[in-house]
């Protein structure tokens, strides 16, 4: 009884259609039922008067007052009965009750449905009702209607429509009607779809029969892909969190991976620089592996894909996004699972009307901050300072100084406002046999610093066909063109990278002469360093362009020999085809023209063969297990030519034969493959015990023979506490599930050949001419074999209030052995590093997340949390030996920033805590061991780049048609290495812009406890606790303030949605740290031991936008 | 039941299972160290790798960092420090540990010759012996750099090239295997290479003499200079003037000359050209179009330069440039090249060892080693000075020193001033100042400053000590630092 109710209000409420409603349905499809507002229905005032009336009459009349409905069999009411009531401004139901007891006559509200029964007899048959509203008709034997997605409104296309118990039947059209004849008014009409609850309804005395299917609760239920496979969230044995469209898509970004920053539990995502189409770094979990990438594996529709970062997809075209975090999941994966999976879905096909969706956005960015640099006037007196304190003569005198005034802003001539724009269409439909999915897309991003750029187009389709009952084929293909142009010319030190010249260039200066040309910096004062670079010549004359072709295609036959099993052949292509010009003009400084062009070329062929088996027995015993095997294979070919001296810029790369100094061609190859066995079962029993187990076994070609091969098994078991039969009836608690999973997976942290003794090819010369010379590079291999981490896992998902609040808690402990590492050797050995299986690396954390509904009704609150934390420790190393890494030179600087010791995070700051000033301002470093010197044994733990803590919070509220959504994310209790700040503020004497706080806040016998040292040529700088910064931070990734368009109201029917919006990136960074931005990596992802330095970034930029979403 | 479906998975499953172990063997389209060594051109390539770490910029940067601590000499810049005689700072002990690394990366690339060579499977004797020696050769240069610089080093040969942990061995040691390996190249180097720029049985006898020279060995020195000379292979390239040196001697175009016995050669190629233009050079001389770092610097008010005879042609090579520190500054104008194409795309070669030299170091063992005065040794000094004042070399003339005005005292003196003169710029001045115990003498004289113990020796590298457990970082290093 209960779920025919549901059943009927649901088909109510969508037919009395407002734009609240609509939107009610199309977000909170399965929670409806959770907001009735059956009590306000009550509550509402109503008057009556009727005398000597039919009591339907009294029925009409309240109806017209309020939005109820009566329902009822002709029996119920008794027409002839008169009736005369009055009542005036009384509650409803007060109303109900008085007239409706006395009559003998029971109600029952759901929704705006009232059900009227005859208290004596058994409750109403669905079979008997008719509405009141509607006039009773004859039997007329054909009726019509249409048929719609109770979710979305969305019509139903062949949806099958039969007349219980008999032959009799038709399919609804493309646009949800349907018209049948039926043999009488008893007739129910059983209606019927794949993924929808059949639904019976008894015909009665209607001519027009709509009816809304809802999806069925088991299809309802969310879906998430997991490795070759997709499994019902409620029967997750593992962890996995899944981030959808809607959020991957709300802000732009050139990166689909920066969407995923703060989404997701247990995933850390940091954006390595600010420049367009920078590289993002991902971490799962924390960081295992000290020599190979940490990134994730990246799989694109079922695609392994070639290294980290996706670039070939936009955003617009990701259905969804999983990550598969604990090993109960990502063994499946085996050897490439250590650091997680990241599994991307396009967007598909779908049976029904053809959907258009276009969207368009418009963007402006700005450097998100500037440095506070010294003025013109500050930067000569710092100089004299310098001078005097040197002991020489001063360089300006006080005239000069006087007339400098606050001088030029090198960072505004560099930074500049720019836009960025995606647009993208969509098209998707199909019918019962054929589904398809076409987009084209394009993101197009200016950087903030003049001439960079980043492009991509992006074109999409999938297609699925059902070639018979049996088979089935499917397509994906996506087709990018990149094309950018890099302006990050980055690291370096005083001034000889376009980042450090921007900082470093004298206010005192400007960038051009007088006759035009570019000011020569490093000439302009005789006590300015040679690096120094004047970055207009970066910005004008220098150009780095990459153009690339991304493709990926993925083709499947399918076959069903019985409905169980599944039986899928799949093979794709992974292919780039990468160009890089890079071209420097005979303007540049001390340049006669210099060409280079490169091309990258990489194909990865995939071959997977898959038997999967789905049975349920007994409707207890409930078995899905697949099982194959693959092959992919990883080829890239490089080439590259040079030219140096040109007579013209005008040939730029392209004629590298007319340089009067060709260069040397370059052309490399390498392939690796990977061949591998897998399965997978899982179990589960009365939907209450759920028992997962997998194992693969991988072979591959980059390790030594003998060590080729592993085995990465894994086992999960789950119980749904929520299906037992004590918290079955529960009010409160609607889901209940405990999780432990453990697995092993691995690592491929080599790269090919990299066991091989490989020779160098390099240039000598005799005579006057050049001879080859063969040399081993200057790391010697080793005999590797992998990388195994280990994960155990205990999970809780918990849903209280009908699912209004869902929490998941997740604890791993991950440990990591034979891993593999660059050890250091000593540099008289001529190899200056080697790699080893060497040690063992723990990472254990705690992951929350709360998605909870907080106001449902007219006015809407959703919140979502989640919260990491990540615990790493180093727990054994090769003979306990201490692993030093992260080298910086920034000439003043030149050593190991990081460690790995036993007992310690990986990657912490490694050097020297500073103890003050001596007498003449120089820095004193502590003497930890006592022997009355500085030396590398007083070198200590001076910081932690792992953060405590990370977290991310998403609210999003609506009302009417407005939606504010504000997402924060942040980063606590991570420490970075301010490498830029090294010279810029203790690099003194060379000439170089400092900040301001350098200039006011230096040594001086009066100020004997300043910020900074002395200002001398000789500061005694060195890898110190002064440089280690709190990088916490909490960002305000976006705020976005939209409207939805209420187009059913205006009753526009070809316009599906329409949503306008206007929205902020970053406008809020609250963060203690100094220099540009805290989000920032400049050493990239993969590597463990450098992480969280920040060496002349190209900076962040903040943005706002505004776009468009139209749906057709 | 089978059907078609089932047939042809299996048949993939099957036919994948055999192809397996063979999809994962690696076939890499390079050599690898394993399989090479074989033939005479593998092994001549293998000798070839040894000359590129010393070329690659860093005997450019060896011989700058040496000559700022010359008396005549100022650094600029980030090599203040050395002329300030007080101990590196840390931006040059940053300099010489790339040294230190270039050294013996030449080191192992000599050491991977002198072990593999002779288990070549397609290589006769004759070439294995040449070889071998050439690159004994090669790593007793770099033995010599490393143990003047540094004193005591771990001592690297093709018997524990691969051992980690290598103790420090004491200078006597590293100059018994400098002497051992330069008297085997000496035995199998040819009189005459195919090609130049490699070393011949006379450059081994001028190291040789060089390192005798250092030892004290001052009979062996001279002999060994006395072979060199007497070979009559060598003679000192005349000139008139200063363009005649920027050309002749030291000119980019020049392939080589009658006076080269080892340098390192450049050519006019990206990568593969003299980095040392473009460390002297100031851009305002036009010498060198690529701007310039003019990292060195002297001044005309200095003895030193005052001193020098205005009819020394030398001392034009040394030229005021106003850099910024007054017209008084100069800078050397001794390695030109125009028309080079890029920063380090100079074609002017590296002169390490020329006949000048064996002259020089001729003249002063011979005086050393008899306590006196010989002809032999007069006329060789003269024969370079002659040279610098526009003379024939080889006959007397007017402005040669006379024996009867010399002592063996004052007579080494002067050929150690020759020395400063003719191979200013070129690092040895330091090392000769070290050599004869005047260091400190020298620049107090000229500059005033007391030279700091501690700066005689460079700090062994971070990247040595942090890592060659051998090594106790407390008292391996090299005092002060």
């Amino acid at each position: 009884m209960k779920k025919n109710l549901l059943t009927r209000k649901m088909w109510g409420v969508l037919m009395r259609v407002s734009f609240l409603q609509l939107l009610f349905m199309g977000f909170l499809a399965s929670l409806t039922y959770a907001v009735d507002s059956e009590a306000q229905l009550l509550e509402k005032r109503v008057s009556l008067n009727l005398r000597n009336g039919e009591l339907s009459l009294a029925l009409q009349q309240l109806e017209a007052q309020t939005d109820a409905r009566f329902v009822f069999s002709p029996q119920v009411i008794n027409s002839a009965k008169r009736l005369t009531l009055k009542f005036n401004d009384e509650p409803f139901g007060k109303v109900l009750n008085k007239m409706l007891r006395p009559l003998n006559i029971k109600y029952e509200v759901s929704g705006n449905y009232i059900l009227l029964n005859d208290a004596q007899s058994k409750p109403i048959d669905s079979r008997e009702f008719g509405l009141l509203s509607i006039p009773v008709l004859p039997i007329d034997l054909k009726i019509s209607g249409k048929v719609t997605d109770a979710g979305n409104n969305e019509p139903l296309p062949g949806v099958s429509i039969l007349v219980k118990g008999t032959q009799r039947g038709t399919t609804t059209d493309q646009n949800g009607r349907f018209s049948i004849d039926i043999p009488d008014q008893t007739a129910v009409l059983v209606f019927s779809y794949v993924g929808y609850k059949a639904k019976e309804v008894a015909v009665g005395s209607q001519a027009r029969l709509d009816v809304s299917l809802e999806t069925d609760t088991k299809a309802l239920e969310e879906v998430v892909v997991v490795g070759y496979g997709t499994v019902k969230k409620s029967d997750l044995t593992g962890s996995v969190a899944q981030v959808k469209a809607e959020e991957i898509n709300s802000f732009p970004t050139a990166n689909p991976l920066q969407a995923l920053s703060g989404r997701a539990a247990g995933v850390q995502v940091t954006q390595n620089t600010g420049a367009p189409g920078g590289g993002v770094s991902v971490r799962i979990r924390g960081t295992n592996s000290i020599q190979g990438s940490n990134e994730p594996l990246y799989v694109v529709d079922g695609f392994p894909i070639f290294g980290s970062n996706p670039t070939v997809l936009n955003n617009a075209d990701i259905e969804s996004v999983e990550v598969l975090k604990d090993a109960s999941a990502t063994a499946i994966y085996g050897s490439r699972g250590a650091n997680g999976v990241v599994i991307i879905t396009t967007k598909q096909g779908k049976t029904g009307r053809t959907k258009v969706d276009f969207e368009t956005s418009y963007s402006q960015q700005t450097l998100r901050k500037k440095l506070d640099l010294m003025s013109g006037q500050e930067y000569a007196t710092f100089y004299n300072r310098q001078a005097v304190n040197d002991k020489l003569k001063p360089y300006f005198t006080q005239d000069e100084v006087n007339s400098f005034g606050e001088g030029f802003d090198w960072q505004n001539l560099v930074f500049q406002k720019a836009p960025m724009k995606t647009t993208s269409l969509n098209i998707n439909g199909g019918n019962d046999k054929t589904k398809f999915s076409v987009s084209g897309s394009y993101f197009g991003q200016d950087g903030i610093i003049k001439g960079s750029d980043y492009n991509r187009y992006s074109l999409r389709t999938n297609i699925n066909h059902q070639v018979s009952k049996k088979f089935s084929v499917s397509l994906s293909n996506t087709l990018s063109r990149l094309k950018t142009n890099r302006r990050d010319s980055d690291g370096g030190s005083r001034g000889n990278s376009m980042i450090s010249a921007a900082v470093s260039a004298p206010p005192t200066l400007t960038p051009y002469n007088e006759d035009g040309s570019y000011r020569i910096l490093a000439i302009a004062y005789p006590f300015v360093a040679t690096d120094l670079i004047n970055p207009l010549n970066f910005i004008n004359e220098q150009s780095t362009e990459i153009n690339a072709n991304r493709i990926l295609t993925n083709a499947a036959l399918i076959f069903n020999p019985i409905p169980e099993l599944t039986i899928k052949i799949a093979g794709g292509i992974e292919n780039a085809d990468d160009r890089t010009d890079s071209y420097t003009t005979r303007n540049f400084f001390n340049s006669p023209g210099r060409a280079s062009a490169s091309s990258y070329q990489f194909t990865s062929l995939l071959n997977e063969n898959t038997v999967s088996y789905n049975k349920t027995f007994n409707q207890l015993h409930s078995i899905s297990a697949v099982a194959g095997f693959t092959y992919q294979d990883f080829t890239t070919k490089t080439l590259g030519g040079s030219g140096n001296g040109f007579l013209s810029d005008i040939t730029e790369t392209f004629d590298l034969g007319s340089a009067i100094t060709p260069g040397i061609p370059s052309s490399g190859y390498a392939k690796s493959v990977l061949v591998s066995y897998l399965s997978r079962v899982n179990y589960s029993y009365a939907d209450k015990y759920l028992l997962t187990a997998s194992i693969r076994r991988d072979g591959s070609s980059r390790y030594s023979p003998g060590n080729k091969w592993g085995y990465f098994p894994s086992a999960a078991v789950a119980w749904k506490v929520a299906n037992e039969d004590f918290l079955q009836n529960s009010p409160n608690i609607s889901e209940l599930k405990l999780r432990a999973s453990w697995g092993l997976t691995g690592s491929q942290a080599i790269n090919a050949y990299a066991t091989l003794n490989e020779l160098n090819a390099g240039r000598t010369v005799f005579d006057d001419a050049m001879y080859t010379t063969f040399s081993p590079g200057t790391r010697l291999p080793g005999n590797l074999k992998w990388e195994t981490t280990e994960q155990l896992d205990f999970g809780l998902d918990l849903g209280l209030f009908k699912n209004r609040l869902l929490f998941t808690a997740d604890y791993y402990i991950k440990n990591t052995r034979d891993l593999l590492n660059t050890v250091i050797l000593p540099s008289s050995l001529g190899f200056t590093s080697t790699i080893q299986n060497i040690g063992q690396v723990q990472n254990k954390g705690l992951e929350l997340s709360l998605d909870s509904r907080v106001l449902t009704g007219a006015f809407k609150w959703n919140l979502n949390a989640n919260l990491s934390i990540n615990r790493n420790k180093v727990v054994k190393l090769y003979a306990g030996e201490d692993i030093l890494g992260g080298n910086v030179n920034v000439v003043v600087i030149n050593d190991v920033t990081s460690i790995l010791r036993e007992g310690h995070p990986i990657g912490s700051f490694w050097g020297y805590a500073e103890d003050g000033y001596n007498e003449q301002g120089r820095i004193r470093y502590k003497d930890l061991d006592g022997n009355g010197s500085t030396s590398q044994n007083d070198k200590t733990f001076i910081g932690n780049p792992n953060p405590k803590f990370i977290y991310g919070l998403n609210s999003s509220i609506s009302y009417k048609g407005f939606e504010l959504t504000l997402f924060v994310q942040g980063v606590q209790g991570n420490d970075l290495l301010n490498v830029s700040s090294i010279v810029n503020t203790m690099d003194h004497g060379f000439g170089l812009n400092m900040t301001r706080d350098v200039f006011l806040n230096s040594w001086t016998p009066e100020n004997p406890n300043s910020k900074y040292p002395l200002i001398s040529r000789n500061t005694n700088a060195r890898v110190s606790n002064r440089f280690v910064e709190d990088g916490s931070y909490l960002r305000l990734r976006n705020i976005q303030l939209a409207y939805n368009a209420p187009v059913e109201q205006w009753g526009i029917n070809w316009l599906r949605s329409a949503q306008i919006y206007v929205s902020g990136q970053n406008l809020l960074t609250l963060t203690n740290y100094s220099w540009w931005d805290p989000e920032v990596n400049s050493r990239g992802g993969g590597n463990s031991t450098a992480q969280g330095i920040d060496w002349n970034s190209y900076p962040t930029a903040k943005s706002t936008t505004v776009g468009v979403r139209i749906g057709f | 039941m089978l059907n078609p479906g089932k047939i042809l998975l299996c048949i993939i499953l099957l036919v994948s299972l055999a192809a397996c172990e063979e999809a994962l063997e690696e076939n890499p389209k390079f050599m690898v160290v394993e399989n090479f060594y074989n033939t005479s051109e593998e092994v001549e390539s293998a000798v070839n790798a040894i000359y590129s770490p010393l070329r690659a910029n860093n005997y450019t940067v060896y011989e700058t960092t040496l000559e700022c601590q010359a008396d005549y000499a100022y650094g600029r810049g980030s090599w203040t420090p050395l002329h300030e005689y007080k101990g590196l700072n840390d931006a040059n002990i940053n300099r010489v540990a790339g040294l230190w690394n270039a050294f013996y990366l030449s080191i192992r690339n000599a050491n991977l010759v002198i072990a593999n060579a002779p288990k070549g499977t397609s290589i006769n004797q004759a070439d294995i012996d040449k070889n071998v020696a050439e690159a004994k050769f090669l790593r007793a240069f770099n033995y010599f750099q490393l143990v003047r610089n540094w004193a005591g080093v771990p001592l690297r040969t093709e018997s524990n090239m691969t051992e980690t942990d290598l103790r420090k061995s004491a200078p006597d040691e590293v100059y018994a295997l400098i002497v051992a390996d330069l008297l085997e190249a000496e035995k199998s180097l040819p009189e005459k290479q195919s090609r130049v720029g490699r070393p011949t049985k006379w450059a081994a006898k001028t190291m040789l003499a060089d390192v005798y020279l250092q030892l004290g060995r001052y009979a062996d020195a001279r002999d060994k200079a006395d072979e060199v000379i007497k070979s009559n292979l060598f003679s000192l390239v005349p000139v008139q003037s200063v363009s005649d040196y920027q050309v002749k001697v030291f000119g980019p175009e020049l392939v080589s000359t009658s006076e080269e016995i080892f340098y390192l050669k450049y050519t006019r190629q990206v990568g593969q050209g003299n980095y040392m233009l473009w460390i002297t050079n100031h851009p305002s001389t036009k010498l060198f179009s690529f701007g310039g770092a003019y990292v060195v610097y002297g001044f005309t008010t200095e003895p030193f330069y005052k001193n020098w005879d205005n009819k020394d042609i030398r001392k034009a090579l040394w030229q005021p440039v106003n850099i910024g520190l007054g017209a008084n500054t100069l800078i050397s104008s001794k390695f030109a090249d125009p028309n080079a194409i890029s920063q380090n795309g100079a074609g002017n070669d590296d002169p390490v060892y020329g006949l000048n030299d064996v002259l020089l170091i001729y003249a002063e063992s011979a005086v050393r080693a008899g306590n006196s005065v010989t002809a032999a040794a007069m006329e060789a000094l003269n024969k370079v000075h002659r040279r610098a004042y526009g003379q024939a070399p080889n006959s007397p003339s007017a402005v040669d020193f006379k024996i009867a005005d010399y002592t063996a005292a004052s007579l080494i003196d002067l050929v150690i001033q020759e020395r400063a003169y003719e191979f200013l710029y070129l690092g040895k001045r330091w090392l000769d100042l070290k050599r004869i115990g005047k260091v400190k003498e020298a620049i107090k004289a000229v500059k005033g400053i007391d030279v700091a113990d501690k700066h005689l020796l460079w700090p062994i590298p971070l990247s040595e000590l942090n890592f060659n457990k051998a090594l106790n970082p407390a008292t391996d290093q090299n005092p002060g630092y």
